[in-house]
């Protein structure tokens, strides 16, 4: 495998929180348009492991590299990433449609006007626009956080719980969505709990407990193991 | 990089002006400390000019620290600060977008003070404008270069309270100091080497920090 | 198994009972060995510990933001320890330097303050010093907490010298240096090198006593030191610790 086909390298990523070592020696890689979930208990670092990821967050020790570019230092390389995150990350007295336009202007798309109503229109949004975050329910937000991440078609994206608060056709939605993304190439990663929805919708499946990153095993069918034993296998 | 620059500072002066959170607020504490440093002046013009350049600046600082504070609380809202991190954008472009803003929330500040001031004490600040605007260019810059960093510093504290204030109080009186006796000597018409030494201490003041508040931001906000 | 390094080097006890020493003679001399002033009398004495402590609050300051450039470099704790510590000390120094000066002006001019350029030097540096443990005060995380005061510590630095001179040019106050017979000179920089040892002293005493909180706080909070043996969430097993506590010496 060449560089360029890696969406997302981790190289000996450790994460200290306060006392804590949150993440220990995590060394994985992530091959371009696949798509990833990871699972794991209510703070075992997922959320730790997605930030850094996402270059959010300092790692400790370790890099993370995306198609063969370091994710810290490095502003541009943003461009690759799109992250949608557990906050909305929404200004709250701009509109949704000037929230949405400013973040293709910071981040150089073409004819962003164009781009943005685009994307008001496929996520259904179009007529909300000229709202502000706090006058739509949490579930609009959520899809122009899902547009702010993709206005610039970036190769990778992060989801950080993006099943949360999301009612049955939402959650459809963004599944057709994810799917879709896969299948043009583009690398997904996301937080998730629910089983049925990992089980459609990831290639492949990454525990994070006691700070170590570990494959889930898929069955005959391809279909990955879910469990919640405390059995353990390796990386 | 400018492009940038200026999308960023028009999303933080469009959300003040939606929101009126903070110039209101800044602008009315000016006059009220305006008001009543000049009531307190009720001295003969010559004890007047010579307090007045100080009764100013403080005025001015005391409004001018409310809109530094709240230059980064925009951004804890719903950590939008980090939203901001995710572009393809330099913190240097980030901080600079900041400042320029502090720096026009000061100059209006400053654009409604001094004249104010003026107006109610009599002090005959405007025999020398092109001086005066000087003085309070630099001066304006002085503050906002200082304070921006702090107030960002501040951002990350919980429960803050007025911390960003308490920081810069101590960090800023030499510019006080220096702003006022430039102001003073614009008052008492003595615009010689004195006046000209004082102004070159503020601006050496502005460069010290808006070059080490560059370097210092990256440290700031990455986490 | 590792002996966590608890005990204090050979010849510790020595730089102790000399740090002592030193800061004893310091005292004696102020009280005992400095000729009395002809005008302010007894009182005057309060000098030799004023200017220490000036000078002290100085120091502290620049040990502050130089470990702290440090930290910001290497992110290693120790160097933010002794930031914190040399912050504490420092911030110790400037009170007392404030302390000392208002009761000299009461002593000399009856006053309780004066606006000398040197004293609203200290009064700005304990106010920063005040805002740095404010700051620290307030943050929990470790390193959050090092880099946020780091950057405090440097900007202030920076503002150290601009501070110093906007106060020397101010309304044309120069401040004048006392002229001190020999005797008298000898006494102040005696106090000035006894008080530096004794607080040398205690800026490594400090230091190795939140060394030790640091360590005890990553044990509480099982972190990386038991993950390092092999216990996990299923299996807490806190009594293999790789190393051993002495705590008595």
């Amino acid at each position: 495998m060449t560089g360029a086909s890696i969406a997302i390298q981790v190289l000996r990523l450790a994460k200290v929180l306060g006392r804590r070592a949150v993440l220990k020696d995590v060394d994985f890689q992530i091959v371009a348009g696949q798509r990833v979930a990871l699972v794991g208990a209510n703070g075992a670092g997922k959320t730790t492991l997605l930030r850094c990821l996402a270059s959010l967050a300092r790692p400790s020790a370790g890099a993370v590299h995306w198609f063969g570019q370091p994710a810290r230092g490095n502003p541009q390389a943003r461009r690759l990433l799109g992250l949608v995150a557990h906050d909305s990350l929404l200004y709250p007295h701009l509109t949704l449609r000037e929230n949405l336009l400013f973040a293709a202007r910071m981040c150089d798309v073409d004819h962003p006007r164009q781009r943005v109503e685009g994307l008001l229109e496929s996520t259904g949004l179009r007529p909300h626009g000229h709202r502000l975050p706090a006058a739509v329910s949490r579930g609009m937000r959520q899809r122009l956080s899902i547009a702010r991440a993709l206005v610039h078609y970036p190769r990778i994206l992060l989801l950080d719980e993006p099943f949360a608060g999301l009612d049955t056709a939402g959650a459809e939605w963004l599944t057709e969505l994810l799917i879709a993304l896969g299948q043009s190439g583009r690398t997904v990663c996301f937080t998730a709990h629910d089983d049925a929805i990992i089980s459609r919708l990831a290639d492949r499946v990454l525990e994070v407990r006691s700070g170590r990153v570990y494959e889930i095993p898929r069955d005959s069918a391809g279909i990955p193991i879910l469990y919640r034993s405390t059995e353990r296998r390796a990386a | 990089m400018t492009a940038k620059l200026w999308w960023m500072i028009r999303k933080d002066l469009l959300s003040e002006y939606r929101s009126r959170r903070t110039w209101p607020a800044m602008l009315l504490l000016g006059i009220l400390v305006a008001v009543v440093f000049t009531v307190q002046m009720d001295l003969p013009p010559e004890g007047q000019r010579r307090i007045a350049g100080g009764l100013l600046w403080l005025a001015i600082l005391f409004a001018g620290v409310l809109a530094l504070d709240r230059s980064f609380a925009l951004e804890s809202e719903d950590h939008c600060g980090e939203g901001l991190l995710l572009y393809p954008v330099s913190p240097t472009a980030v901080y600079l977008a900041k400042l320029l803003v502090n720096v026009f929330a000061l100059a209006a500040l400053e654009m409604i003070l001094i004249p104010l001031f003026i107006a109610l004490s009599g002090v005959p600040l405007l025999a020398h404008p092109w001086a005066t605007l000087l003085v309070a260019g630099l001066g304006n810059v002085a503050i906002c270069a200082i304070g921006t960093p702090l107030s960002a510093l501040a951002a990350k504290i919980p429960e803050r309270g007025n911390l960003s204030a308490l920081l810069v109080f101590p960090l800023i009186i030499p510019v006080l100091l220096a702003a006022s006796e430039a102001t003073r000597l614009i008052a008492e018409d003595r615009l010689g080497a004195e006046w000209w030494r004082w102004v070159q201490f503020v601006a050496a003041f502005a460069l010290v920090f808006l070059v080490s508040g560059t370097v210092l931001f990256d440290f700031l906000v990455e986490d | 198994m590792n002996r966590l390094k608890n005990r204090r080097p050979r010849g510790a006890a020595l730089v102790d009972i000399l740090a002592a020493a030193a800061v004893a003679t310091a005292i004696l001399a102020i009280l005992f060995v400095a000729p009395t002033e002809a005008t302010m009398g007894l009182a005057q004495r309060i000098v030799y510990v004023h200017v220490a402590m000036a000078w002290l609050g100085l120091a502290g300051f620049l040990v502050m933001a130089t470990t702290a450039a440090i930290y910001l470099a290497r992110r290693d704790l120790a160097w933010d320890q002794w930031s914190q510590s040399a912050a504490e000390l420092g911030w110790l120094a400037s009170s007392l330097t404030l302390a000392t000066g208002s009761l000299w002006a009461h002593a000399t001019w009856n006053t309780w303050w004066t606006w000398d350029p040197r004293l609203m030097t200290s009064f700005i540096l304990w106010a920063v010093y005040c805002g740095y443990l404010l700051v620290r005060g307030s943050l929990e995380e470790p390193h959050l907490r090092a880099r946020l005061a780091a950057v405090l510590a440097i900007t202030g630095v920076l503002d150290v010298p601009l501070v110093i001179m906007a106060t020397r040019w101010f309304r044309g106050i120069h401040p004048v240096a006392p002229k001190m017979d020999p005797a008298m000179h000898g006494v102040l920089l005696l106090s000035v090198a006894g008080f530096t040892a004794f607080f040398a002293l205690l800026l490594v005493r400090r230091r190795a006593q939140l060394r030790l909180d640091g360590l005890l706080a990553d044990i509480d909070a099982g972190g990386v030191w038991t993950a390092e043996c092999g216990a996990d969430e299923t299996h807490p097993t806190p009594h293999t610790l790789p190393f051993t506590l002495h705590l008595e010496e």
